[in-house]
């Protein structure tokens, strides 16, 4: 009976990761059939140099880790083992940090970094991984040497050998199956770390954990099946090895698997592009599904540089990390509520118009708003609309914010996992500004949330619709970009502006008074201000351009998407969301309320 | 002169736990005690104010759920872990033991997160399991973005923590103990009851701690199967540092959930897994 349950758990543990493998090889996007074999996510994985960077860097942060927390937690051990008695309170002290949880850990070295004044980057994430695994290294091995006779080393000394002497030609020997169990389990917690990364990782940091996660929230991709595919084989080829040496078996039979595995991980260094053109490199922060990479390979090749590209899902996401003051970005894309807020703090740094030769391109009825009178920390990016894209062999023809609280569409719903879009919703559906400030309006607004909490399905503002395509809801609230290539792909989804009223948002890239590339910022504002790239940036992201002269070479059919650009009585219902100020904590905390309950 | 080279040696860890793992959980409390100034900034005037927040019914409530998801995924993880780790250790031939224990690490050496992932590839609406459910006439399921998803998930996560402590402790298990019991006259199941239970019950708390201490801080899986929609206490945690902005009661959150973590080794009564249990986690 034993044997069928173990059947069943072996099942259950490598379900997963047999759909992984299958469906890297599906030529299909979606989970929901099999439409052939192909080998095109292995040569989009193979051909990704963001994916292969983050590889790069995972790869050097866990050797760096391994090769620090192992020294020490083998050092630590022979310290234990030295002492022998009256250890409890060591063991105590060098294991505690095992059962601290990840989310703490890393919230607590960000403080601890940003009290050091340490920037955010490839040390800090060592740093991080050092603590964290230096616990684990020394538990390993003082479990291999505690089966020692220490007998055996005092021999050696008595027979005259130092104890230096002793220790390399004695302990370390018998040690070296623990140290080389501990080096493998600080390999494999380090390459596998995303919580705590998360929090210490800054520009040009970006792990492959990390960068994985930004691909699962931005938008399934099989090529993310087709990389964990090619790592599960190379950890299975060197584990096969690993085991075959233990097993007695000749060196030369181990070799070809490990040399397999090995190379698998190294390619992304072979593929590793000439020193030079990484002496220049710009680091951007912006929303995800804002820019293309292919957009991003043509400025990297014109101007010889290299462009780290971290991705934030909400303003105050960005606001966080960028008010932390250790990362050290270049260009930002902040809306314009969010301008007004890295204004006020002095965060900004006053745009050189002569370095943006292109800035005539913007159409001027974007220019001069109330968060930048003058333009003068803002270019203009991208604007649109919130609204509800929904299924309509589901829901029939939705007009307004009612229909994501009507309880017939009950775990069907969307909300974005954004404080001002779903505040947003329930003051347009009260009738109310989307910017109020009167604490008795917002406590409304937050009953009217928690009442329609039951009907959310999930909170979310990166790939919301691809939760929509999946079939998972039927109604989600939205940016109209991302809806729009959504109905390209299915014909049964609708976007609506509602008609209370909705959001407007302007979003525009921005200088961090701080970035360390001012130069190449400008270069790359300018960039993207051309039109034939602003014409580009609109025609893959589906967002609406600000730019007059890339609009004019559009495609007819994107000019004429009402969910791309909107019919002007439905964009005359709209409404800017515009800093708040001294209410923010209010909305913060109120929020924060929403998404406990 | 021994004492002393012991000390130079533990010297090295000791300095870098104090300076990655003490020093930043001082700095934790002193911010936990500040107040956030309108921007998100810290401001360090002392105050209890953000522990009396805390443990406002809405917090604590989550502190429960949190506690009730680790609770649960601990009992599942050893009814579950308990058969699988007895099997392996002592009705799988010798030969075998290793390769099928390997096999049950062997996943775990794919990132977490790529298997969660592949998770929510299975559990989506027009996912592998509906498929199959209705390739077998069997209606679909809604398991994507639910508590139930996220209580998979995270039982998914920690199982082989739950396995290998236990397999390590049921294999040092004596057979002629074993046999001695069944020669005084013990049933099968008495002597599983009175002899295997007892003995291997190091093992089982050892596994217990390792698979009920991370659920609690439990980020991931609620974020990807749950669709941010419950919240955990590490969730919580993590929209305040990086969403929420309000560093100060992110901090406090987070000393909290550290208490409780100290209590439960408190009630465990075995302050830290020994050697034997860290042994385990090869």
């Amino acid at each position: 009976m034993t044997r069928v349950l173990a059947v069943l758990v072996y099942l259950f543990l490598y379900a997963p990761l047999l759909v992984l493998v299958a469906f890297s090889f599906n030529s299909g996007r979606l989970a929901s059939s099999w439409d052939g074999i192909t080998f095109a996510w292995y040569a989009r994985a193979l051909a990704d140099e963001r994916l292969q960077a983050s590889l790069r860097n995972s790869l050097l942060v866990a050797l760096a880790t391994t090769a620090i927390a192992t020294a020490i937690g083998t050092a630590a051990a022979m310290g234990l083992r030295a002492r022998r008695g009256g250890r409890a309170g060591w063991d105590a002290f060098l294991a505690l940090p095992i059962l601290v949880p990840e989310v703490v850990v890393g919230a607590s070295l960000v403080l601890l970094f940003a009290a050091a004044g340490l920037r955010l980057g490839m040390t800090t994430v060592v740093l991080a991984h050092v603590g964290f695994s230096i616990s684990y290294a020394t538990l390993v091995v003082a479990a291999r040497a505690a089966t020692l006779d220490p007998a055996l080393a005092d021999a050696a000394t008595d027979l005259g050998a130092s104890p230096l002497r002793a220790f390399f030609h004695v302990s370390l020997p018998a040690l070296a199956p623990g140290i080389l169990a501990a080096a493998l389990l600080v390999f494999a917690l380090s390459i596998d770390d995303y919580v705590v990364t998360s929090f210490v990782a800054g520009v040009g940091a970006t792990t492959l954990p990390v960068h994985i996660y930004s691909m699962v929230k931005s938008g399934v991709s099989p090529a993310i099946n087709a990389v964990s595919t090619l790592l599960l084989a190379a950890t299975t080829l060197l584990l096969v090895a690993a085991w075959a040496l233990e097993r007695g078996a000749r060196i030369r039979a181990a070799a070809v698997p490990a040399i397999l595995g090995l190379a698998i991980l190294a390619a992304p260094f072979a593929a590793s592009k000439p020193a030079a053109s990484t002496d220049r490199v710009l680091n951007v922060y912006i929303w995800s599904n804002y820019i293309a990479p292919e957009t991003i390979r043509k400025f990297e090749q014109r101007h010889r540089v290299r462009v780290n590209l971290d991705l934030y899902d909400t303003n105050e996401a960005m606001l966080a990390k960028v008010q932390s003051g250790n990362v050290d970005y270049d260009v930002l894309c902040p809306s314009n509520y969010a301008i007004q807020s890295l204004v006020a703090q002095g965060l900004l740094r006053p745009l050189d118009r002569s370095a943006l030769p292109h800035f005539a391109n913007v159409d001027p009825a974007f220019l001069g708003r109330d968060h930048d009178p003058a333009n003068r920390f803002s270019v203009p990016y991208f604007w649109g609309t919130t609204g509800i894209a929904y299924r309509r062999s589901k829901v029939g023809t939705v007009d307004s914010w009612a229909a994501l609280w009507d309880p017939r569409h009950r775990g069907r719903v969307l909300m974005l996992d954004d404080t001002r879009e779903a505040f947003g919703a329930a003051l347009k559906r009260m009738g109310r500004s989307l910017n109020t400030t009167d604490p008795a309006v917002l406590a409304l607004a937050q009953e009217m949330l928690l009442a329609q909490k039951p009907l959310v399905r999930a909170y979310n503002s990166s790939n919301f619709e691809d939760v929509l395509l999946s079939g998972d809801v039927w109604l989600a609230q939205g940016w109209n970009g991302q809806f729009a290539r959504a109905i390209e792909q299915d014909p049964d989804i609708a976007y609506v502006i509602p008609k209370e009223g909705s959001s407007l948002f302007l979003d525009s890239l921005v200088i961090p008074a701080k970035a360390p590339h001012p130069e190449l910022a400008h270069a790359f504002i300018d960039f993207t201000l051309e039109a034939e790239v602003a014409a580009e940036i609109a025609a893959t992201m589906r967002y609406s351009t600000t730019n007059a002269a890339a609009t004019a070479l559009l495609p007819l059919a994107l000019r004429a998407n009402p969910a791309i650009f909107p019919p002007a009585d439905a964009l005359a219902r709209t409404e800017l969301i515009e800093d708040v100020g001294d209410a923010t904590p209010l909305y913060d905390r109120l929020w924060t309320e929403v998404k406990s309950r | 002169m021994r004492r002393s080279r012991g000390l130079a040696l533990l010297l090295p860890a000791v300095v870098a736990l104090t300076v990655l793992f003490v020093l930043p959980q001082i700095l934790m409390f002193e911010v936990s005690l500040g107040r956030r100034s309108a921007h998100g900034g810290v401001v360090h005037e002392w105050s209890g104010a953000n522990y009396v927040r805390a443990a406002e019914p809405l917090y604590a409530q989550i502190f429960g759920r949190s506690l009730v998801l680790a609770l649960a995924t601990t009992l599942i993880c050893l009814a579950v872990g308990y058969p699988m780790a007895y099997w392996l250790a002592r009705r799988v031939p010798r030969r075998w033991r290793g390769a099928l224990l390997v096999l049950v690490i062997l996943p775990f050496w794919t990132s977490f997160l790529v298997r969660m992932y592949a998770w929510m590839f299975i559990l989506r609406r027009d996912g592998v399991l509906n498929a199959a459910l209705s390739a077998i006439g069997l209606p679909g399921l809604d398991l994507l973005y639910t508590d139930a998803g996220v209580l998979l998930g995270q039982v998914y996560g920690e199982l082989p923590f739950m396995i290998l402590p236990l397999y390590v402790s049921l294999e040092r298990l004596d057979q002629t103990v074993l046999d001695a019991a069944a020669d005084l006259g013990a049933s099968p199941a008495a002597v599983f009851r009175r002899v295997v239970l007892p003995m291997t019950a190091p093992g089982a708390l050892a596994g217990s701690l390792l698979v009920f201490v991370p659920s609690l801080g439990a980020y991931l899986a609620p974020d990807l199967l749950g669709g941010a929609r419950t919240a955990y206490i590490g969730n919580l945690v993590q929209t305040q540092f990086a969403v929420a902005r309000d560093i100060p009661f992110g901090a406090a959150l987070s000393f909290v959930l550290l208490l409780l973590v100290a209590a439960t080794l408190v009630l465990a009564r075995r302050p830290l897994p020994g050697a034997s249990s860290a042994g385990g986690q090869q």
